[in-house]
């Protein structure tokens, strides 16, 4: 006896997307389409995106591992950043609508791609990798387990760009101000028990906009696909800037 | 890149969604620049209440009978809490590290607009 092959319920969502092509447009625009999704899953974003690039080819995002690690399809999401292939379409749908932006702040080069050279030059001011003086020992520089703990919730951060692209801070000086992703990253190496070049860095963020232009507002917290707290190592790093003896 | 940049930038605040710590931020700034604003003529106040017997009862009298006045009173009495109480929940996160995870945050925020929204109530009860 032959079963009828079950068919996938389908319903319609309307995504909104920021359209731009240099080549053609003056000014971007949104572009609504139509996609029909199964009812009985969940689908992630980023396959949504890719059901719309379906039916309209020349739209442009970046996407690579799919799964929340390579840090490629961040964007702004109904208002709010994050990665399009691990935040699923049932959380980000309101009233039937998914409205996708690129990251804000960042001059856009086509569609959802920015271009993210002011957030790496930022992250290059920071120096992110360790610095050492001493006399390379003769096996590895090694850490005691309490050490290595210290950098839980530093190293796990992928460079999306979401937090610092939801920073006013960083929208409004993003030349001077380094950002929640490049000040993770300081911390990552000033907390690093292997780092020898502490006062150095430190020394690097001592003016008015580098670090101080936190005002603690938690949007980087609030964004973050691996949950990581930004403020948190801003706030660490300053109470080591004010209560280091020079 | 030495041409200039004409490529556009989505920035348009309208659209991107602010937590509750931002909002409270900003109207911390607002609030602050209302109360810096307004110090001159508090001080101007102040000073013709010190003058005599007689200026200070009859800026007392202004007070109670003119609507206007209660209600600028008003304004920059929430004005001025608000931005005390918001300044406190700073000075907590940067002197004691309280409030530093987006749960603690979200909460002090939330208590510092409910305190605000109490005393004010209060306050507009006094003054009626």
């Amino acid at each position: 006896m032959s079963q009828a092959i079950p068919v996938a319920q389908l319903k319609s969502v309307t995504m909104s997307i920021y359209r731009y092509d240099p080549t053609l447009d003056e000014k971007p625009y949104m572009q609504d389409i139509v996609i029909e999704v199964p009812t009985d899953k969940d689908i992630m974003v980023l396959d949504a995106l890719h059901l719309a690039k379906d039916q309209e080819p020349s739209l442009s995002y970046r996407r690579s591992c799919r799964e929340g690690v390579c840090g490629s399809d961040g964007m702004n999401i109904n208002g709010k950043n994050g990665l399009a292939c691990v935040t699923p379409l049932s959380e980000a749908v309101k009233r039937n609508k998914l409205t996708l932006r690129p990251m804000p702040g960042l001059p856009v080069v086509r569609d959802l791609i920015v271009d993210m050279k002011q957030f790496y030059d930022q992250l290059e001011k920071v120096k992110p990798y360790l610095i050492t003086k001493s006399d390379n020992p003769e096996t590895e520089r090694t850490q005691s387990p309490e050490e290595r703990e210290e950098l839980d919730g530093l190293y796990e951060c992928i460079l999306c760009g979401c937090c610092s692209t939801s920073c006013p801070s960083f929208w409004w000086n993003p030349d001077k101000f380094l950002g929640p992703a490049a000040l993770l990253q300081s911390w990552r190496f000033i907390a690093d028990s292997r780092d020898e070049a502490t006062e150095e860095r430190l020394d690097a963020l001592e003016d008015s906009f580098s670090l101080y232009r936190c005002h603690g507002i938690m949007n980087c917290v609030s964004v973050c696909p691996k949950g990581l707290n930004p403020t948190e190592a801003i706030s660490n790093i300053r109470n080591k800037l004010i209560t280091r003896e020079k | 890149m030495t041409e200039k940049d004409n490529r556009p930038v989505n920035l348009n605040l309208l659209t991107i969604s602010l937590p509750i710590i931002g909002l409270s931020s900003i109207l911390h700034r607002i609030s602050g620049l209302i109360v810096f604003l307004a110090f001159p003529l508090l001080v101007w106040l102040f000073s013709i209440s010190l003058e005599s017997e007689e200026s200070f009862s009859y800026l007392q009298n202004q007070f109670q009978q003119l609507l206007v006045f209660k209600i600028i009173t008003f304004l920059l009495f929430v004005g001025f809490l608000y931005h005390v109480l918001a300044g406190t929940r700073k000075l907590l996160a940067d002197g004691f590290g309280i409030g530093e995870t987006l749960h603690s945050g979200k909460l002090i925020s939330w208590v510092v607009f409910g305190l605000t929204f109490l005393i004010s109530l209060a306050f507009f009860i006094l003054i009626l």
